[in-house]
């Protein structure tokens, strides 16, 4: 294979010629799809219904057709040995030496888990100082944190990880004050502060992992391509233990490289950006893609939600390229632990890629820009649109008695039943095929999937879970499209959790509506339409087992299970890499985590920390020292309980609040304290997880 | 006060010294002891001079004042205490908890310790730019600009009530 010479040398005939490739197929197979079902339904004339029927037929069919010819085209590029025009193919090989482009990581943070966050930091900034070109990385820890224990326990384990690693000078941490608009308000406001210091930003998740391999080749490659605006890579899904994330990072690994391969082969250098696992030339990013407003009536309708496709569409826009580095090892991220998250993820991006609707018709928007949003789009609509599709059609059904004719005289042949039976084929084809030419392409590396037959198993494990969860997405799109349309906020009667497993009464409350329509639309094609039920028995089980699919998908211990079985196996579960090593609390550690407002109030190391880290006003007025007296007094005597969330944090934004606070806690009488002070003051230096001295001898 | 519930009192200061010592990583038995000691017989002794106070309070305000002024003159610079403190605990020199003179090159070391939280700021301007969203937005626009309830709630109440006089002509004369 001829070597890529660097993306200026892409010829503009390759993109027209691969992107014409692309649709024809597409547009073949939709057709193809369309002309058959006219077939069906022509039998005995149009009626307005089956009108209607083909026109929801034709976009529902033809998303089918388009996501089997990526993963076609992606088939068919892999097994020819890789795409020549990878934008990972233009660094030399060897590597080359020198320096690269001073590069920021940025994290940004809301809520999580700090010490899985800061452990990943380690992991990574032990692997980049391992390539011996640390010096041109800095780490950025960006906290829009609003949960105060959350925020003190990640300014904690910042300066443990800075003491541990001598981090200090190049891993930083930052706090914002006013949380506006996200996460692409807390990159935007790094960009403000220290954009101009660097050439490159590498963003991240606070659950993503990169080797340094990977980060410094993502800066070299940035170095060698001028006209590079972004280059996302391939996030592998890792570590799952429940029985969803070893699911997903099953199939991502199943159908995930075709998926990968044939997108880039599709769009080249105008790909698209996910918001995290990236590197992005900071320069045009701060120039260009600066979010502008979509229209609408209210500021909060105005703000973009979905960031990231916008940020490629503006990058592509300003003459930079988007490539896509899917075949780059060493990017790694985690998946929900159970499926109320996983839909809780799906209710943001469903919110945000229909607000994306504006910029599909946005003058100037390119080409295949236009296309990312559009299967954005398609990727929620066609919820609502199949629903109504499933409802008219098995009405149309019921009226013509389609099924009962096949099934009291299967013999006979019946005009239409044969076009049926080969446009179900098709279908079937397009959703499964995939899944077998994923198969295939895992064949030569199957003792990292557990052996030929576990990997079997599992592709059948994988295919038969991602049809019985298909009904109740479906079930919830569609509820997050109208919703959405209707500006109404989907609420969750759950709460956020540490631990994977969803217990019955939650399932109950979350699940429930999906099993009552399951059994009511199961009921009602009993009652009028008994020959329907076989063929809508795919979609009304997957409801009907919402609840307990909810259960088991969330179980860790079934999840065990399955990895003891050796299913599901991913090969970063064979051998470990060595930055995702090192990643879970130590057993025992996590049971002696302490509050952080407990830890600010009383340990004077943290109180000295936190304090140090906020700036300090010159002068205060009297209402507002007077208000944070009051807070002090309160917090003293209620506990941490007695204060609301914004009180605590009014409290700790204010450093001579904070110190004031440290001594009164420790200067108060037992009997002026509340019981739960008491508690802390007499255990804490029994149970508080002291930062580890031995760690410390560097400084 | 009675001389039982003054031992209590005085039981309750030496506890409580005793946790916020060890908070401060005093851990050596025999350290600890000495430091509580010698703040009690001071604490004592000033507990004299105001009776005001517990002994609790006498005793935590006089550990209280020794340490910030402790960690002030280790600093060098009262306001950058808070970050001696920091040092102090990073360096692992609990034996030298609130002794004076401490050796220069452990002074040396706190307060040289680059404790910082972030790069100098390099300010720069993010400016949006406005964006033509084509005629979708001219569409949009006008239908917001021309949307009120007022004329949805009119026309429903017009298609009701020609509904309902449909209705009332069909139950009069057809049926």
């Amino acid at each position: 294979m001829k070597p890529f010479c660097g993306t200026d040398s892409l010829k503009p005939d390759v993109i027209s010629l691969r992107q014409a490739l692309f649709l024809a197929t597409g547009a073949g197979i939709t057709i193809c799809g369309i002309l058959l079902m006219v077939a069906i339904l022509r039998v005995d004339g149009f009626s307005v219904l089956e009108w209607v029927l083909l026109g929801l037929f034709v976009p529902l069919f033809g998303q089918i057709a388009f996501g089997f010819t990526i993963a076609l085209w992606g088939f068919l590029i892999l097994l020819a040995g890789g795409d020549r025009y990878q934008v990972m193919r233009t660094l030399p090989e060897p590597p080359a030496a020198g320096p690269v482009g001073a590069t920021a990581i940025v994290l940004p943070v809301f809520n999580e888990d700090p010490d899985r966050t800061f452990r990943g930091l380690e992991s990574m900034f032990r692997s980049v100082e391992a390539t011996g070109a640390g010096g041109a990385f800095d780490f950025f820890v960006l906290s829009d944190s609003n949960d105060p224990d959350r925020w003190v326990e990640e300014e904690t384990e910042w300066l443990r990880l800075c003491v541990k690693c001598q981090g200090f000078g190049r891993i930083f941490y930052r706090k914002r004050r006013v949380s506006l608009h996200g996460k692409s308000g807390n990159v935007a406001d790094f960009c403000r502060r220290w954009g101009k210091r660097y050439q490159y930003l590498l963003v991240l998740d606070a659950d993503s992992v990169m080797s340094g391999e990977t980060i410094l080749r993502l800066a070299r490659v940035m170095d060698a391509n001028p006209r590079a605006g972004i280059v996302q890579t391939s996030p592998q899904i890792v570590r799952g233990k429940s029985v969803l994330q070893r699911f997903v990072q099953f199939a991502t690994r199943l159908v995930g490289p075709l998926f990968a391969a044939g997108s880039n082969f599709w769009h080249l250098g105008g790909g698209n950006y996910w918001g995290h696992n990236a590197i992005i030339r900071l320069k045009p990013f701060i120039e260009q893609c600066v979010l502008p407003e979509i229209p609408g009536h209210t500021a909060a309708a105005r703000h973009i939600l979905s960031h990231d496709t916008v940020e490629a569409a503006l990058m592509h826009q300003a003459g930079y390229q988007v490539w896509f580095a899917y075949q780059e090892e060493g990017s790694y991220e985690e998946g929900p632990p159970n499926l109320t998250e996983s839909l809780k993820r799906d209710r943001r991006w469903c919110q945000g890629n229909l607000q994306h609707f504006w910029f599909l018709f946005a003058p100037g928007t390119p080409f295949t820009n236009r296309i990312h949003i559009f299967f954005g789009l398609m990727a929620y609509l066609t919820a609502p649109l199949l629903v109504f599709f499933i409802g008219l059609s098995s009405w149309d059904s019921h009226v013509k008695q389609r099924f009962a004719v096949y099934v009291a005289e299967p013999w006979v042949p019946v005009s239409g039943v044969w076009t049926s039976g080969v446009l179900l084929a098709l279908t079937l084809t397009l959703l499964f095929l995939p899944k077998l030419l994923g198969f295939l392409h895992l064949l030569p590396r199957t003792k990292e999937f557990g052996g030929v037959t576990r990997a079997l198993l599992s592709t059948v494990l994988e295919t038969l879970l991602s049809v019985l969860l298909a009904p109740v997405l479906l079930f919830f799109y569609t509820k997050f499209v109208v919703l959405t349309l209707l500006g109404l906020r989907v609420t969750w009667k759950t709460q956020n959790r540490d631990e994977s497993s969803i217990p019955f009464g939650e399932a109950l409350r979350t699940f429930g509506a999906p099993t009552l329509c399951g059994l009511a639309a199961g009921a009602a094609a009993l009652v009028w339409s008994p020959t329907l039920l076989p063929w809508l028995s795919p979609v009304l089980a997957g409801l009907v087992l919402a609840i307990p699919t909810a259960m088991i998908t969330s179980s860790e211990a079934v999840g065990g299970w399955l990895r003891k079985l050796g299913l599901l196996l991913i090969p970063e579960e064979a051998s470990v890499p060595p930055v995702l090593r090192d990643l879970d609390c130590p057993a025992g550690e996590d049971a002696m985590a302490v509050s952080g407002v407990m830890q600010v109030a009383i340990s004077p190391e943290v109180n000295a920390l936190h304090s140090s880290l906020l700036r300090r006003s010159r002068a205060r007025a009297r209402h507002k020292a007077d208000h944070l007296a009051g807070l002090r007094k309160r917090l003293i005597e209620e506990g941490p309980q007695g204060l609301a969330r914004r009180e605590l944090s009014a409290l700790l934004w204010d450093a001579e609040a904070v110190e004031l606070l440290h001594r009164d806690i420790w200067l108060s009488a037992e009997q002026d304290l509340h019981p739960w002070w008491r508690h802390a003051l007499r255990h804490y230096n029994e149970n508080t997880i002291r930062l580890d001295r031995r760690d410390f001898q560097g400084l | 006060m009675d001389h039982h519930m003054e031992e209590l009192a005085w039981n309750a200061a030496c506890l409580r010294l005793e946790d916020y010592l060890r908070a401060h990583a005093v851990e050596p038995r025999e350290r600890l002891l000495a430091l509580t000691l010698s703040i009690l017989a001071e604490a004592k002794s000033a507990h004299d001079k105001l009776p005001g106070l517990t002994p609790l309070e006498c005793t935590m305000r006089i550990a209280s004042k020794k340490t910030d002024t402790w960690f002030s003159l280790l600093a060098g610079d009262p306001a950058r205490a808070a970050r001696a403190r920091i040092a102090y605990f990073a360096g692992g020199r609990n034996d030298l908890f609130l002794e004076w003179p401490l050796p220069e090159d452990f002074v040396a070391s706190i307060r040289s310790a680059g404790i910082e939280a972030g790069p100098a700021l390099e300010f720069q301007s993010l400016i949006r730019r406005e964006l033509d969203y084509g005629a979708m937005q001219d569409i949009a626009r006008e239908t917001w600009d021309r949307f009120s309830w007022g004329h949805v709630l009119s026309a429903f109440a017009l298609w009701l009530a020609i509904f309902f006089a449909a209705w009332g002509i069909y139950l009069k004369f057809f049926q």
